[in-house]
């Protein structure tokens, strides 16, 4: 709701200047307002802000405007090199980036987006479960094949991510989150259809709020979420589960429409800043790639597992890629029937 | 004249540049193939509509019905005695009654809609009260279920029952009842053969006002259901924004307008009937 009203007034205050603007589409509560803030004080550049809450339905908006509309969008990688595949991103021009040096390399030059030509990192992260402490007892939850027990029943959240959903039924069947294999696939639909009789409600808006209101005690979750959640003063665990987390980042890209590409490279280096990227993930949760924001992150926030995981965890986990058209398609039919109910 | 021709010749263009024109990309839209790269393509196909009948999309399809049908009925049995007792105050008193049903609609529906959520919450203010009065131990889940659903939908559809019943029970003519009375008819019998013939024209009309909107309200399902496909609305929706397959999206929509086409038509039908018997008349809608 908070977000929602913020969106709003955003974009109203926004009607009154028609000048300099920056076009933002972004996911749901991804980024430290105060942030969005100091960047029109500082550059006299508006940010106009709209979210979202799946890369389908970010990806559909962008794809039936031809890439037009938006200055900045934040899609994760697997949805980063299908639309620069499809020609709906333009080439980011790092000479106009003088922070882009501050990110860590390790998450620099990747199969998506060989040489970041077109793509950012904003924030990594990871998909996990998070349980209430205070109503349940560590060690209750270890695993996703844990969310099956039929003590669940009618009280889990999932994300509202076909990707994420069907990576755990993957990895609980042994295989890899990231398989095209049909097979493979309907085999997961298969096993998640036995967990749908335990789903409550998919939320991927805010999946904290129900943990918050006290409507949901288990479910997956994202870590940023989480921190979140934890800030607000609930007790929420958070928990790599033994058969891996979801691993993914996320990036800044230029459509090819957009029309303020120069403000979008000044909005871009601005939030590569190291003291913006740091008030920025100390706000949000989730993991930095900006190597130099680590050092002045607070202690807190550096070593909480929930934000930065251990290295085993990332071991045994697995990041997101682009498994193409044939198997998302696939994937989303399945989707669909899950969500029926089928 | 010349400003009544002006007027016409705006509406009709409104009319068709805003809902015909829109209506029959629809139509069209439905009939094509869809594609992944262009969303959708040649060649012209009735594909999508076999489609809607599988038997996963038709038990979404039903199971929509059902929900908006218990809520219209919902609607239909707290607005008939509101209506009727509204309309016996004086006209003052129902210009204020009538105010305070419209006014929360100033407040856009979303936002509502979440304060559904606060409310209906474990921790919200129908379970507290429940577990202070004793009725329960513990907090139980009303939200992300059908019956929240029909609570969200009830309450944003109600006004939109009272209204058109509240116009059927205003032009009703009192005394027909007190000559009711007088030739001897009970309370039962003066019901069933004056006040219900006379305010069908607004149960009919507000009915059919309250179960389509119903059908297609995704945000509700979405927020207070949990985001499990229970409405029409979010198959729509999903197959347009997530699934990206077009033609199936439309070829809903187009169904969805046939049976609303097709209920208009049978009220007109009931409504010519009634009027050859009793002498009513569509007036009052």
């Amino acid at each position: 709701m908070n977000k929602l009203l913020a969106a709003s007034a955003i974009l109203a205050s926004n009607l009154a200047f028609a000048g300099d603007k920056v076009v933002v589409y972004n996911w749901s509560e991804y980024i430290d307002e105060s942030v969005v803030e100091q960047f029109t004080e500082e550059t006299g550049i508006e940010v106009e802000y709209a979210t979202f809450d799946s890369n389908e339905v970010m990806y559909s908006k962008l794809k039936l405007q031809q890439g037009k509309g938006y200055d900045i969008v934040v899609p994760s990688t697997y949805y980063v090199s299908k639309m620069s595949r499809e020609g709906l991103l333009q080439p980011i021009d790092k000479s106009k980036l003088s922070n882009f040096g501050n990110l860590n390399v390790d998450l620099l030059n990747k199969d998506y987006d060989k040489g970041n030509q077109y793509s950012v990192p904003y924030f990594w992260g990871s998909t996990a479960i998070s349980y209430d402490a205070d109503s349940i007892e560590a060690g209750t939850i270890t695993s996703w094949k844990d969310l099956w027990n039929q003590q669940w029943e009618g009280k889990l959240l999932l994300t509202d991510d076909v990707r994420e959903v069907f990576h755990m039924a993957l990895r609980i069947n042994g295989h890899s989150g990231n398989t095209r294999n049909p097979e493979e696939i309907k085999q997961a639909y298969e096993t998640l259809k036995s967990l749908i009789p335990n789903v409550l409600v998919f939320n991927s808006e805010a999946p904290r709020e129900p943990f918050l209101s006290g409507d949901v005690s288990v479910g997956m979750n994202w870590n940023g979420e989480v921190y979140m959640a934890q800030q607000e003063g609930a007790n929420l665990e958070y928990v790599y589960p033994t058969e891996g987390a979801v691993f993914w980042v996320d990036s800044l890209v230029i459509p090819k429409g957009a029309e303020n590409v120069d403000n979008a490279h000044k909005f871009i280096n601005f939030l590569l800043k190291a003291d913006v990227a740091r008030a920025n993930a100390e706000y949000v949760g989730y993991a930095t790639p900006n190597q130099a924001a680590i050092p002045l992150l607070s202690d807190e926030v550096r070593n909480n597992p929930a934000v930065f995981p251990s290295q085993e965890d990332i071991n045994n986990g697995e990041f997101h890629h682009d498994i193409g058209d044939e198997a998302s398609q696939l994937m989303n039919e399945y989707w669909q029937k899950l969500k029926t109910g089928m | 004249m010349n400003f009544r021709r002006l007027i016409i010749s705006v509406t009709l263009a409104w009319l068709t540049v805003f809902v015909f024109l829109p209506h029959l990309l629809l139509v069209g839209t439905s009939v094509m193939t869809p594609n992944p790269d262009h969303l959708v393509v040649w060649p012209v196909t009735l594909d999508s509509f076999e489609k809607v009948f599988t038997p996963l999309y038709f038990s979404v399809f039903w199971h929509s019905l059902e929900l908006a049908a218990i809520a219209t009925v919902i609607c239909l049995m707290l607005a008939y005695p509101f209506a009727w007792i509204l309309s016996t105050f004086n006209s003052r008193t129902q210009a204020l009654l009538l105010f305070l049903l419209i006014l929360p609609f100033w407040t856009n529906s979303l936002i509502r809609t979440y304060a559904i959520k606060i409310l209906l919450g474990k921790k919200g203010l129908v379970n507290a009260t429940m577990i202070n009065l004793g009725i329960i131990d513990e907090p139980i889940q009303l939200l992300y279920t059908e019956f929240a659903v029909i609570f969200g939908l009830v309450y944003l559809l109600l006004p939109f029952m009272v209204l058109p019943l509240y116009s059927s029970f205003d032009k009703m003519d009192k005394s027909l009842l007190e000559a009711g009375r007088d030739l001897g008819a009970g309370t039962v019998q003066r019901f069933r053969h004056i006040i219900l013939p006379l305010t069908m024209p607004g149960i009919v009309s507000g009915s059919l006002i309250v179960f389509l909107p119903a059908m297609g309200m995704f945000y509700i399902a979405d927020l207070l259901g949990g985001a499990k496909n229970l409405l029409l609305g979010n198959v729509v929706k999903n197959l347009f924004l997530v699934a990206r397959d077009w033609p199936m999206g439309a070829a809903f929509s187009v169904i969805m307008m046939l049976m609303m086409a097709l209920m208009l038509l049978l009220y007109v039908q009931a409504n010519r009937l009634v009027s050859r018997k009793g002498g009513l008349h569509d007036s009052n809608l």
